[in-house]
């Protein structure tokens, strides 16, 4: 049995419960009560298992980095979701939770939101170098020209 | 022998100097395009550290700017061993969004589809560890068998590696009765095979001395790192998404859920062995039962009409139309499932703003995770054993890096 939407909104007062097509109880939490609700999702909802970080870009909102977060129960087999919203920084959970290291990582990489107390926040997909961050919604798809012989006449390079 | 006094030899790590050492991206064991930063005292691992992203292909950028159809495509190439998994999770995510119903035939179908490119995926597991291992032989074999399977790939979809065929809607097309009939005889065949290859491997001094013991991931460490899959139940925790929260009707098939009991590199190669010949048993239940039918959904707004329909009816061509152009448009939301890839836990979270195209396609991906573990697998140990710790995870770095 999954969590119950009154169970979920009982526990988290400041929160937003949702309960979307996959029928995964999602609570969306304000950036200040977040590191509390991951602890009182993973202890207390009993939900110790985190599964997956991703971000979602919504451009034109205020806060536009939407995080979001996956958690599943080992005794009841279900998922919890857990969002909070940024502009560019969130406190990290790696401390905590070895396994979200890579996954904030590459959200770092990816979209450039900033995880405060991670212990190694370096690129991850990208080269160290590399200037922007492509999953942004404002980086457009592009292409880089590769120099082969056959495409020299195209782009004229060497 | 005296002392040499001037210059002793170093008693501490701290004394002597680490070796950095960089394994790959080009080393042929690390399984395509990974890179190990390794510091080594001697022949001990006292640090790794997994580099990745030389396979970054900006898949889920590409997804933003696709058509939900045209995502198919791109779930092949990212899990490059289990293409018609990937395809699964992308269609049940998608179908969820849509609320989409698929006919019993297509659901049956998909099972037996899934469990045929698991056995093809570990049947790639066994050779190459036992070729990185030094052990060429059982490769040859394992091929042999592979190369079936991807001829029935190809006979029902043109394609032996990315067929595409499990689409959001159900099936491209059915398959014919000649290939369900081969299919059923490799079937019956498979467990006689299994057993050849665990003749070579399985009590194979040389394979046992360079596997057990080696490498091994407590169950707290395992969960804590986020690993899934059979590297989780190698370290006795029996999770698996078919059992744990069942899709396509896996509830109604009879297998068992093989675990490890000591977590090492020998415990994570017996564990897939074991899962083959499940995965054998749920093929056989699924031939056994397969219904007839359609294996398209009826809804216009996911697949398209039948060609013979668009010679006759305005509506046809109208939606078929609309499909090619802009493609489906699910309601505005999110979803996510979770399915066992042959890697562990594999789950496609798509956004959608209702239009024809994502948001966001976020590919949770197995190897990922697993991959993370690397360093506690392989640190204390003998650097020899690091490429026996790489092949035990099984990682692709298709989607690793996607």
């Amino acid at each position: 049995m999954a969590v119950s939407a009154e169970t979920l909104q009982s526990a988290f007062e400041a929160g937003e419960v949702t309960s979307p097509a996959d029928g995964i109880p999602t609570v969306r939490v304000p950036l200040s009560a977040f590191t509390d609700a991951v602890d009182k999702i993973r202890f207390e909802l009993d939900h110790p298992r985190f599964v997956d970080l991703t971000a979602v870009d919504r451009l034109t909102r205020e806060d536009r980095f939407e995080l979001v977060y996956l958690f599943y129960s080992m005794s009841q087999h279900t998922w919890l979701r857990l969002k909070t919203r940024t502009d560019s920084e969130s406190p990290s959970i790696t401390p905590s939770i070895t396994g979200a290291n890579w996954y904030e990582r590459e959200v770092f990489d990816l979209f450039g939101v900033k995880f405060s107390g991670h212990p190694d926040l370096t690129r991850i997909m990208m080269p160290n170098d590399w200037q922007g961050y492509p999953l942004r919604r404002t980086e457009p798809l592009g292409a880089e020209p590769v120099d082969f012989t056959v495409t020299q006449s195209v782009y004229g390079t060497g | 022998m005296t002392p040499n006094t001037q210059h002793p030899t170093p008693n501490t790590r701290e004394e002597r100097e680490l070796l950095t050492v960089n394994m790959g991206p080009q080393h042929p064991s690390t399984h395509g395009v990974l890179r190990l930063e390794l510091k080594l005292d001697g022949e001990v691992v006292v640090h790794c550290r997994p580099v990745i992203g030389y396979l970054h292909t900006g898949i889920e950028k590409t997804f933003e700017a696709k058509t939900y159809i045209q995502g198919v495509v791109l779930t092949d190439r990212m899990d490059y061993l289990n293409p018609l998994g990937n395809n699964l999770a992308y269609a049940l995510s998608l179908e969820k969004l849509l609320q989409c119903d698929i006919p019993p035939r297509a659901t049956v179908l998909r099972v037996l589809l899934a469990e045929l490119t698991r056995i093809a995926s570990h049947l790639m597991f066994v050779g190459s560890m036992a070729l990185d291992l030094g052990a060429s032989s059982p490769f040859l074999y394992v091929w042999r068998e592979r190369e079936k399977i991807l001829d029935f790939f190809e006979r029902m979809s043109g394609v032996r590696m990315m067929t595409s065929f499990i689409r959001p809607g159900g099936l491209v097309r059915d398959l014919d009765a000649d290939l369900i009939a081969d299919i059923s005889t490799f079937v019956d065949a498979m467990p006689a095979y299994i057993d050849s290859y665990e003749g070579l491997l399985t009590g194979n001094p040389i394979f046992k001395e360079r596997t057990a013991g080696v490498g091994v991931l407590s169950a707290q460490d395992a969960l804590d790192l986020g690993v899934t899959g059979p590297t989780l139940r190698a370290s006795c925790t029996a999770l698996d998404l078919r059992k744990t929260n069942p899709y396509c009707g896996y509830e109604q098939y009879e297998f068992a859920v093989p675990t490890g009991t000591v977590g090492d590199c020998y415990d994570r190669y017996l564990v897939r062995i074991a899962e083959m010949r499940e995965s054998v048993r749920i093929c056989r239940q699924a031939l056994d039962r397969l219904p007839g039918g359609s294996v398209r959904t009826e809804d216009r707004k996911v697949m398209p009409p039948p060609r013979e329909e668009l010679a006759k009816s305005m509506e046809a061509v109208i939606h078929h139309f609309k499909l090619w152009t802009e493609g489906i448009k699910p309601p505005a939301g999110e979803a996510y499932v979770g399915v066992e890839s042959p890697r562990g836990e594999l789950g496609f979270y798509i956004v959608s703003d209702g239009s024809g195209r994502p948001i966001r396609v976020h590919e949770r991906a197995p190897s990922f995770a697993n991959l993370q573990a690397l360093p506690k697998l392989t640190e204390g140990g003998a650097v020899a054993d690091v490429v026996a710790c790489i092949a035990s995870l099984d990682p692709i770095m298709g989607e690793v890096d996607r």
